[in-house]
């Protein structure tokens, strides 16, 4: 393979000095001015003045570039793969800050120190089809099909679309990693050079009867009822048409979850392997085995790349710890009614949540629509008797189904530090709280952590 | 559930596939309201091929993506005789965004294909430009009485109604129905449609209690529905009232 430093290749023509300059300057000014984080702009900056540097800054990475895309899990397996590629002696680049839209994927080239070999980054659906022609990466991994932020994509299909109209965009050659137990994404992906990985079925998973957080379950070919041998999560599961031919696979990477303690981790098996993961919840087991595939497409040994996983801790907004009033904390990124169905399954199992916090927003990042918070599983919070707590600009919505999923909150407060002071007090001697939060308001109990005194953010990332 | 059995069967039909923006909210808020008043519910899930239950007292289809709505068509149709004899012994017809477009006579797509509806409303919707999208504040009037509705719109389709249908409500602020003639929505006797998710019963309990009514009518004999205790719908409520656009 070549290894040219990518200093020495396409990205080194004048053009793009003087535009990385000026979009490096545009991004300090934006941190020094607290405008923002000076994540995306640069790149907007960077492409107006010299058009094609994605294409070329892409092409210089000597061992290529990986895309990670779909609706949930993207941050935590990019993030994983780039651990594993690191672990392995391999330089990588990436946006860790999860700013996925070209601009933000500018961005990250941008800043890609010259010695980094391969790229990881992680790409928004709706983006997704435009940088794979751009970028032409040698690998292509697909997470899952949620619903997600439906008033700006409008239906899960479009984003299933946008994923199939990104592997027809590959190159040739380029491998599509994909998950087996998706059946909207496995259908496309089947037609592909793909390898699959999944999660065996839990046991006692309801094998039949649909979930509220699931997406329709029709046939992807003839759109005859599925029926499904097990779930993992939401519509995640094996599943077969009751009328035509159409099957879900054994995926080849496929984990087992061989225990689980809720918040603090997961014990998964996958090809023999056995990996002690340091975060927790069936969504992880996902995306080790999504990491563990790309990283084997990659070039790299299965045992050393599960060894690597274990060293693996979150990122930013998943799953952070934090202690505030005196009583430690988690921190929880929730975007969809699956991501959030985990999330509870995770806090529900663990024993020293004594209080759950739940913020919901309503900003364009959040969706301004919310009436997913319906499709999410709080019943299962209000049957395990948890005190909860209403939060961010829609906490009064919040409150409404938190009422109807059996018990009224404690309290409703759409500022941070009132909720937080409320949990507290709900969540008894040495209890812990966990915050379920969409991503403004996540933003906002992080402000009220680092202001306050008697709160401590930890960033465990 | 209360000691006398069942009062109330609400069905959810198709909810396995028609539930795209929340719509189980609306069956819960139907469901829960009628049990803290001490009625027994009993709520059924009605899928494909399957027979709606005996003594059907409410019937709820929510929206879905073109795709499953198109699935749901070959079904809903087969279905139009069963839903029809429902609602004329009484039952309340509830459609929700692709629901509501359903209950109409026919909904014409972008190219021009016509899908036949229920013709349960007299409505038609037909395919426009661009998408109406965000949120909304409606004056509803519903068997005489007169309330306001708040709520979120997200359709592609315009709808229009017939001169048997009359419209849920107008809209102060959103587009509604049609984004021209600032209306909402549409009933006809027992059947009632609206674009609003929210989902719309949860933050809008006196909507909800007006279709609880209506299906409970023989069972209150003309008295009222008890009072709940609704400060945190009202909270809800209000608090939408002031959000923009």
């Amino acid at each position: 393979m070549d290894r040219t430093p990518a200093a020495d290749r396409g990205t080194s023509s004048a053009r793009d000095r003087v535009a990385r300059g000026a979009a490096r300057a545009t991004g300090a000014l934006l941190r020094r001015t607290g405008a923002g984080g000076g994540s995306a702009l640069p790149g907007t900056v960077l492409e107006r003045l010299s058009p094609g540097f994605v294409e070329r800054r892409a092409a210089a990475f000597g061992d290529g570039v990986v895309i990670v895309s779909g609706t949930n899990g993207k941050t935590t397996t990019a993030s994983m793969l780039r651990t594993i590629l690191r672990a392995s002696g391999i330089q990588t680049a990436g946006n860790e800050s999860g700013s996925n839209l070209r601009r933000g994927v500018a961005s990250a080239l941008m800043e890609a120190p010259a010695t980094a070999r391969m790229a990881v980054l992680e790409v928004d659906e709706a983006a997704l089809p435009a940088l794979v022609r751009a970028m032409r990466p040698r690998a292509l991994v697909l997470t899952n099909v949620f619903r997600d932020q439906l008033d700006r994509y409008w239906e899960t299909e479009t984003i299933a679309r946008h994923l199939a109209d990104a592997m027809d965009a590959a190159p040739a050659g380029c491998r599509v990693i994909a998950n087996a137990d998706d059946p909207l994404l496995w259908h496309r992906a089947r037609e592909h050079d793909v390898v699959g990985f999944g999660v065996a079925s839990l046991v006692g998973a309801a094998a039949t009867g649909s979930r509220a957080d699931a997406e329709p379950e029709a046939c992807p070919r003839c759109g005859e009822t599925l029926s499904y041998a097990g779930r993992t999560i939401a519509h995640l599961g094996r599943a077969r048409c009751t009328a035509c031919s159409w099957a879900s696979v054994a995926p080849e990477y496929e984990a087992t979850v061989v225990s689980s303690s809720g918040m603090s981790g997961i014990v998964v098996k996958i090809r023999g392997h056995t990996i002690h993961l340091g975060i927790g919840g069936v969504h992880n087991a996902y995306n080790a085995a999504a990491a563990l595939a790309a990283a084997a497409v990659l070039g790299v040994s299965e045992e050393r790349a599960a060894k690597a996983l274990e060293e693996f801790r979150p990122r930013f907004g998943r799953s952070e710890e934090f202690s505030a009033e005196g009583h430690a904390g988690w921190l929880f990124l929730m975007k969809n009614p699956a991501g959030a169905g985990v999330v509870i399954r995770e806090v529900t199992e663990d024993e020293r949540v004594g209080a759950v916090v739940v913020a919901v927003s309503d900003q364009i990042a959040d969706g301004r629509d919310i009436s997913w918070i319906w499709d999410v599983d709080f019943e299962r919070l209000e049957a395990a008797g948890l005190p909860t707590v209403a939060s961010g600009r829609r906490a009064a919505d919040v409150a409404v189904r938190l009422k109807y999923a059996g018990e009224s909150p404690v309290g409703v407060d759409p500022e941070p530090r009132g909720a937080l002071r409320t949990a507290a007090s709900a969540a008894g001697q040495g209890r812990s709280i966990a915050v379920l939060a969409t991503y403004t308001a996540m933003l906002d109990v992080r402000k009220a952590l680092t202001h306050s005194r008697r709160a401590r953010l930890e960033d465990v990332g | 559930m209360s000691g006398r059995g069942c009062d109330l069967v609400v069905v959810h039909l198709y909810a396995d596939l028609l539930r795209t923006y929340g719509d189980r909210g609306n069956v819960l808020a139907l469901a829960r309201r009628a049990e803290w008043r001490g009625f027994g519910v009993r709520v059924c899930e009605v899928g494909r091929g399957e027979p709606l239950p005996p003594k059907t007292d409410i019937v709820l289809m929510g929206g879905g993506t073109d795709r499953v709505q198109e699935i749901v068509g070959e079904d809903l149709l087969s279905r139009g005789g069963e839903l029809l004899e429902a609602a004329a012994a009484g039952a309340v017809v509830i459609g929700i965004c692709g629901g509501y477009q359903f209950l109409g006579r026919r909904y014409v797509d972008a190219r021009g294909t016509v899908i036949e509806g229920l013709g349960i409303l007299d409505v038609e919707t037909i395919a426009g430009e661009g998408r109406i999208v965000g949120n909304v504040r409606a004056e509803a009037t519903l068997r005489d009485e007169r309330f306001e509705l708040i709520g979120f719109e997200n359709h592609g389709g315009r709808t229009r109604l017939g001169p048997d249908a009359r419209p849920l409500a107008t809209v102060p602020q959103g587009q509604g129905n049609n984004g021209g003639d600032r209306t909402e929505g549409a009933v006809q006797g027992t059947a009632v449609g609206t674009y609003l998710h929210g989902p719309v019963l949860p933050a809008n309990p006196r909507f909800a209690d007006e279709l609880l009514r209506m299906a409970l009518a023989e069972r209150l004999g003309g008295e009222p529905l008890a009072p709940l205790d609704d400060a945190l719908e009202e909270a809800a409520h209000s608090a939408a009232r002031s959000r923009r656009r």
